[in-house]
């Protein structure tokens, strides 16, 4: 029961990731969801312990990249478009209140998979460069460069709004 | 003295050294660009922030919290899950949930005790239909049978293996049987109507079920019958 409570009390930060991953709530929600399924099923592999949360971001994010992967085989673009229609579909008055909102979620979605990961697990999920590296399994040096590349795209995208 | 971009990120996320955070807080005294670099760079962190943080404080949806509760809605949303696995056949039971499985279990062994009657026995280690059931996946149309049946057959199909397969929803259970071995087994089931979860089991997971195991279309009508005829070989 300790596994599933330590996993629920994870979620709100789980959600947030998969948000940045994915720019948009349906499909951060999937994410998650088959996130937590994989979970449940390698719970053997997960050893008490050690680092819950670390385990489950790495679960999380290779669901994510797998399906990025597998969508470029395909020859489907993720797209700005798609993007674009789902802030038209929300909520109009929180768009105009914040427009610089919509610039986070456009710029983020412009940032190489490498680049957004780097981006969200320090600078919003706050982890360490040495934990980030862990989770992401890479070497600091290349956990940095990314994230040095990942914020120059966002502070030049994003402009004033930065 | 120019800072490398690694070391100034490293001194805006407070991952640098001492000696090379002195170094930088020098190098910000003397160079007003830098100094402005990296308050940009500082003011990113917060602008990020302020536009995922509030993802903490919604409500967590009740379908992820659900996997974590012993209790699984994770199906009815399978379909949508663009990240989902794809339904494996041949699982007699989809439900996630212990109690659910238990609940099968039970309910198998009440009909066995009142004999071949009941919809569903065991031949060796597969479920198969027998009883009413077995009469209607043998002989009901799905193009003529009433609307108030307790019985219903939904699509006849073939799956990838050739073997003759139907849906159905019955009282006590719902799902997939296949023709064979002169017997109907059941490859998958959900909950029949006569429980409260039938509404997700008719209208998501057997969709998905047939939709895992079908080669091809379904039989119109014609086919359907005369596969019947020859006793769904």
């Amino acid at each position: 029961m300790a596994f599933e409570q330590d996993l629920i009390a994870l979620l709100p930060r789980l959600r947030r990731f998969a948000r940045g991953l994915a720019q948009n709530a349906a499909d951060a929600d999937d994410l998650c969801q088959a996130a937590i399924e994989r979970a449940l099923k390698s719970r053997a592999q997960w050893q008490p312990g050690t680092r819950l949360d670390s385990w489950m971001y790495r679960i999380t994010r290779n669901i994510w990249i797998d399906d990025r992967r597998s969508l470029a085989r395909r020859g489907t673009s993720v797209d700005f478009d798609s993007e674009t229609l789902q802030i038209a579909n929300d909520d109009h008055a929180r768009m105009e209140a914040s427009m610089e909102l919509t610039d986070v979620d456009r710029a983020m979605s412009r940032l190489p998979e490498e680049q957004r990961e780097a981006v969200m697990l320090v600078l919003v999920e706050g982890y360490g460069y040495k934990e980030a590296a862990g989770i992401l399994d890479i070497p600091i040096g290349t956990l940095t460069s990314r994230l040095v590349r990942g914020r120059e795209a966002l502070v030049r995208d994003l402009g004033e709004a930065a | 003295m120019t800072i490398d971009d690694e070391s100034i990120a490293a001194f805006v996320d407070g991952e640098l050294d001492a000696i090379g955070t002195k170094r930088v807080e020098k190098a910000m005294a003397d160079d007003p660009a830098l100094t402005e670099h990296i308050a940009r760079l500082k003011s990113l962190r917060g602008t990020l922030s302020a536009h995922f943080d509030p993802v903490l404080t919604e409500p967590v949806p009740d379908r992820l919290t659900a996997l974590l509760a012993n209790v699984d809605t994770s199906m009815t949303h399978r379909r949508d899950n663009k990240f989902a696995a794809p339904i494996r056949r041949f699982a007699v039971t989809q439900w996630g949930s212990m109690a659910a499985a238990l609940a099968l279990g039970l309910f198998v062994g009440n009909y066995a005790l009142r004999g071949p009657q009941g919809p569903v026995s065991a031949s060796g280690d597969t479920l198969i239909a027998s009883g009413p059931l077995a009469s209607a996946l043998d002989t009901k149309l799905a193009s003529a049978q009433g609307a108030g049946d307790d019985i219903r057959i939904g699509l006849s199909f073939r799956d990838s293996d050739g073997t003759a397969c139907r849906s159905f929803e019955s009282n006590a259970v719902t799902g997939i049987a296949c023709h064979q071995d002169s017997n109907w087994q059941l490859r998958q089931t959900f909950s029949g109507k006569n429980s409260s979860q039938y509404r997700q089991a008719s209208s998501g997971q057997l969709a998905e079920a047939v939709a895992s195991m079908i080669d091809g279309a379904p039989l119109d009508a014609q086919a359907e019958m005369a596969l019947r005829d020859k006793g769904w070989k």
